[in-house]
């Protein structure tokens, strides 16, 4: 389960206290789950209709992200209300400070007791069938010895998956800083003007006349999204994402990354309905 | 083949599947047992549990919430978890056959308890604090990895304790938390029982 704790997102121009609302309801049902306390401490039609009066305030992903959390998080707590229930009626519910006070009074030995005396030990059996004996021994027959193995490795089987960011790629020599400012900053320079009037459409934005040219321009515009140089509205209903220019880094809101998929096929479908209109 | 046969035939293969290990864990689920052994699988588990009787064993039903279901649904029981358990609790002279020392068992039986009471899972810090009263740090620390490692418990990435797989199977929470709290007739004690 994620732990994040939302503590009242800053928004810039937008009020604070619908955040401090919502990251209230979060807080509590995270502490409570955490905790294991009692969960009928959330009063959950109440919730609901704070959540339902707030919910025409929000505009932006990451508000209806954040309404999602708390949704969620309220129906993890009609799930331990009911697994509450449950463990009430099962016999296994007890006063945990009872408990705890109990855990301290008694010995050493006597808990030992205790427990010794609730154990009932598991008999399982390991077994080796013929079958999986004869793959052991087709495997020992083929493996060379680890000495000849080390050998043969060669580099590249070595080497990790790892991600290479623009400074490492300036230093290799791959790309040149200079040029890749130009272009960010000429992506930035279309961006305003394509986007004079209101937010555009992210697709019809970065979509080129070559696939290699449309990844480039998903590319330097996820650049310009992490600097705060640019916003994407997503609308996960409507399934539509829009691109707008942002002030810069200052403006830059809270740390959530967005996963969009740029794929061969989808370019040409693109490219194909381009052509049509 | 007669139905005598047949139905031995199937007792074997369920004491099999509950026994022999096939995958990480022991014990097979239900729908596993219905696969191999039939609709009826539950009539073929009362039949076993019969034969288990004379070796003091016992067929444990874990399901998948944890609680006791006195009158459980097809659905759950296809659901849990079906495991070979000693009928008969271990002695205190046993102790030393779980190869824990008095001390870890005592950490074992708090911190079991302790979950227990707050519905199966509290934050490991609070557990530590408890525990603190009583053992050193060290050793609590070492007793709640080696509780993690054998499947006593289980801790997420927020450091929250649970309890394990094996707890439940092995484990008489009830028995536990009324021996603890005071509420059995049994009272705790170290005089040895009988064996008989």
């Amino acid at each position: 389960m994620a732990s994040r704790r939302w503590r009242g997102l800053p928004q810039q121009g937008r009020s604070e206290e619908y955040y401090e609302e919502l990251a209230r309801i979060i807080n509590l049902c995270q502490s409570i789950s955490t905790k294991s306390d009692d969960p009928f401490l959330v009063d959950i039609p109440q919730k609901l209709t704070i959540l339902k009066r707030l919910l025409p305030k929000w505009k932006l992903i990451d508000d209806l992200l954040m309404d999602a959390e708390a949704i969620r998080e309220l129906s993890l707590m009609v799930k331990l209300q009911s697994d509450w229930v449950k463990r009430r009626a099962s016999g296994l519910f007890i006063d945990p400070f009872l408990v705890e006070v109990k855990i301290k009074l008694l010995s050493k030995e006597a808990l030992a007791y205790s427990v010794l005396s609730s154990w009932h030990p598991l008999v399982a059996m390991d077994q080796l069938t013929p079958e999986r004996l004869e793959d052991a021994l087709d495997y020992w027959n083929s493996i060379l010895p680890i000495s000849q193995r080390v050998k043969e490795e060669s580099p590249d089987q070595t080497a990790s998956d790892r991600t290479v960011d623009i400074a490492e790629l300036v230093r290799l020599r791959f790309i040149s800083e200079r040029a890749f400012n130009e272009d960010i900053q000429k992506m930035r320079s279309r961006l305003i003007e394509s986007a004079k009037e209101g937010p555009i459409d992210y697709w019809e934005f970065v979509l080129g006349p070559t696939y290699e040219e449309t990844v480039m321009n998903a590319y330097r515009l996820s650049f310009l999204v992490s600097k705060g140089l640019a916003n994407l509205i997503i609308n996960p209903i409507e399934e539509t994402i829009l691109v707008e220019p942002a002030e810069g880094v200052e403006n830059r809101r809270g740390g959530r990354s967005v996963a969009i998929n740029i794929s061969y096929e989808k370019w040409r479908n693109m490219i194909k309905e381009a052509e049509k209109a | 083949m007669s139905e005598d046969a047949s139905l031995s035939k199937k007792i074997r293969k369920a004491a099999q599947l509950i026994m022999y290990q096939h995958h990480r864990l022991p014990g097979v689920k239900g729908y596993e047992l219905k696969k191999y052994i039939g609709k009826d699988f539950m009539k073929v588990v009362s039949l076993l549990q019969r034969k288990l009787d004379d070796l003091g064993l016992e067929v444990k039903i874990v399901y998948s919430d944890g609680l006791d279901h006195p009158n459980p649904t097809e659905e759950e029981l296809e659901q849990a978890r079906f495991y070979v358990i000693s009928k008969a609790p271990l002695q205190m002279g046993d102790a030393s056959l779980s190869g824990w020392r008095i001390d870890t068992l005592a950490v074992f039986a708090a911190t079991v308890a302790y979950l227990t009471s707050k519905q199966g899972r509290a934050p490991r810090r609070d557990v530590e604090e408890l525990l603190q009263e009583k053992f050193p740090d060290w050793k609590i620390d070492q007793d709640l990895n080696r509780f993690i490692r054998r499947g006593y418990l289980d801790e997420d990435q927020n450091g929250v304790l649970f309890v394990g797989w094996r707890t439940r199977v092995e484990i008489d929470r009830k028995h536990l938390l009324d021996m603890i709290a005071g509420s059995s007739p049994e009272r705790v004690s170290l005089e040895p029982e009988s064996n008989d």
